[in-house]
């Protein structure tokens, strides 16, 4: 590489931060696309243009940069982090979980990086549920034919309207921000929709069709979320891991009890982990309780959940 | 969205059951939401309803959310020596130190309704009136020297 090269990527990179904190993920993408051309070794520039990307949908594009910036250097957290929400969106959850796992077990090996922690194990449970819902949609469809054809039009319905809103924002007649906010709202309503459905055959099935409620012993008692990395205090109470530690780090005290506790003597509870992994495999009716983002609560729901 | 996720599931829960005297009066975002509370077995607050407003921050339980009595046409501040009578409270578990991740609103207002049960004292802080004339900062920023765990 020409000598000055590697200063002008830095340079190139830094004007791509700005515009990334200015909320211009064009002009960074951009920018990072020349820092690249210059000095094509340094991993960040690949996260950078990874997570603009992201921000501007382009999944194939996130997915590439990443792999890429894995290339140059393996234990690279970030990366397998941008990585597990493209494929997310690109309706990969098996290779989203992986690599959401892949971003944690980096993360906590890195003591720097606990402050992501909590952020990465949301991402792995919300990859938990799309893996999950795929398969319960599956299940659903093999029982009730008519449930699985009335949902096949409503999701065919919705990818249709998804479509022409990415077509009329291709043609520049809806503009970026109105776009992204009318694909979430037709992804709500489609939402509201199946499950409303769902509601109404599991009303005439309550057996097979019911949701599920979350058992209260799989509970992180912090966040009130399924856990997927538990650890056990003292006193025998588990928490999810990247919340406890956000406790310990203001207050170094058990939540429960008040005692002294350091972070050192969290422990963690293989067996309720693998309790909660065991309780999301199980394929009988839908989990109430592992909902990602802010959920409505639906009363209607109350005289059908089984424990 | 720590806090917003954890809000959401806490009124679920809500829906189905409160601890007797506790009502839900205004909890439809996830930043301020107010509850009443009645302590009946104590001849003090005997008939009255107190208004709390509970005001959440994003971090939110791992932060304490800031609770404080409201007064209006018809509901009064409780009289108590730990209770001033601009409604702000002091009681270690809504301090920084005292603030536990395990608590909740439902648990905040239970605790609440059992300082007062507790009471037997018909008066305000000591140096309440200059407290309430002088202080200008928000109850979170407010340092208080816990005299006593009792009441």
């Amino acid at each position: 590489m020409p000598a000055g090269n590697e200063y002008a990527a830095e340079q190139l990179k830094n004007a791509g931060n700005l515009k990334f904190r200015e909320g211009d993920f064009e002009g960074a993408e951009q920018l990072y696309s020349q820092a690249i051309i210059k000095n094509n070794k340094n991993p960040l520039l690949f996260t950078n243009r990874a997570n603009a990307r992201l921000k501007l949908e382009k999944w194939e594009g996130v997915v590439d940069d990443c792999l890429k910036s894995v290339e140059i250097q393996r234990e690279n957290m970030k990366a397998f982090f941008l990585l597990a929400q493209a494929q997310l969106s690109l309706n990969h959850p098996n290779e989203a979980l992986s690599s959401a796992l892949t971003a944690y077990d980096l993360c906590t090996k890195s003591p720097t990086q606990t402050n992501n922690a909590a952020r990465i194990t949301a991402l792995v449970l919300q990859c938990k549920k799309a893996k999950w819902e795929i398969r319960e949609r599956d299940r659903i469809r093999r029982r009730a034919d008519l449930l699985a054809e009335l949902e096949e039009k409503l999701e065919q319905d919705y990818k249709r309207q998804i479509f022409d809103v990415d077509e009329k924002m291709a043609a520049g007649t809806v503009g970026r921000v109105e776009g992204t906010e009318e694909k979430a709202e037709l992804k709500s309503t489609w939402e509201k929709k199946v499950d409303d459905l769902r509601t109404a055959f599991a009303v005439s099935d309550p057996e097979h069709m019911a949701k599920r409620e979350v058992p209260d012993y799989l509970i992180d008692g912090i966040t009130f979320e399924i856990m997927h990395d538990p650890v056990v205090t003292k006193n025998g109470r588990s928490y999810e891991r990247a919340t406890i530690i956000e406790h310990l780090k203001r207050s170094a005290t058990d939540p429960l009890t008040r005692e002294p506790l350091k972070i050192e003597e969290l422990r963690p509870n293989i067996a309720l982990k693998e309790a909660c992994e065991q309780f999301l495999e199980g394929n009988t009716g839908w989990v109430y309780d592992c909902g990602f983002g802010e959920d409505a609560t639906d009363p209607r729901w109350a005289h059908l959940s089984s424990y | 969205m720590l806090a917003s996720k954890r809000l959401g599931k806490e009124l679920t829960k809500m829906h189905e059951n409160l601890a007797p005297g506790i009502t839900k009066i205004k909890c439809d975002d996830f930043q301020e939401w107010l509850m009443d509370i009645r302590v009946d077995d104590n001849p003090l607050y005997h008939g009255e309803v107190y208004r709390l407003k509970f005001t959440f921050s994003n971090g939110y339980p791992i932060e304490a959310p800031e609770v404080v009595f409201v007064r209006d046409e018809t509901h009064p501040i409780p009289i108590h020596p730990h209770i001033y009578s601009n409604g702000i409270i002091c009681l270690d578990l809504l301090d920084k130190s005292g603030w536990s991740p395990v608590n909740n609103v439902e648990s905040v207002c239970v605790a609440l309704q059992s300082m007062l049960a507790s009471n037997t004292k018909n008066e305000r802080p000591p140096g309440d009136e200059d407290f309430v004339r002088t202080n200008r900062q928000r109850p979170r920023d407010i340092n208080f020297v816990f005299h006593d765990d009792k009441v």
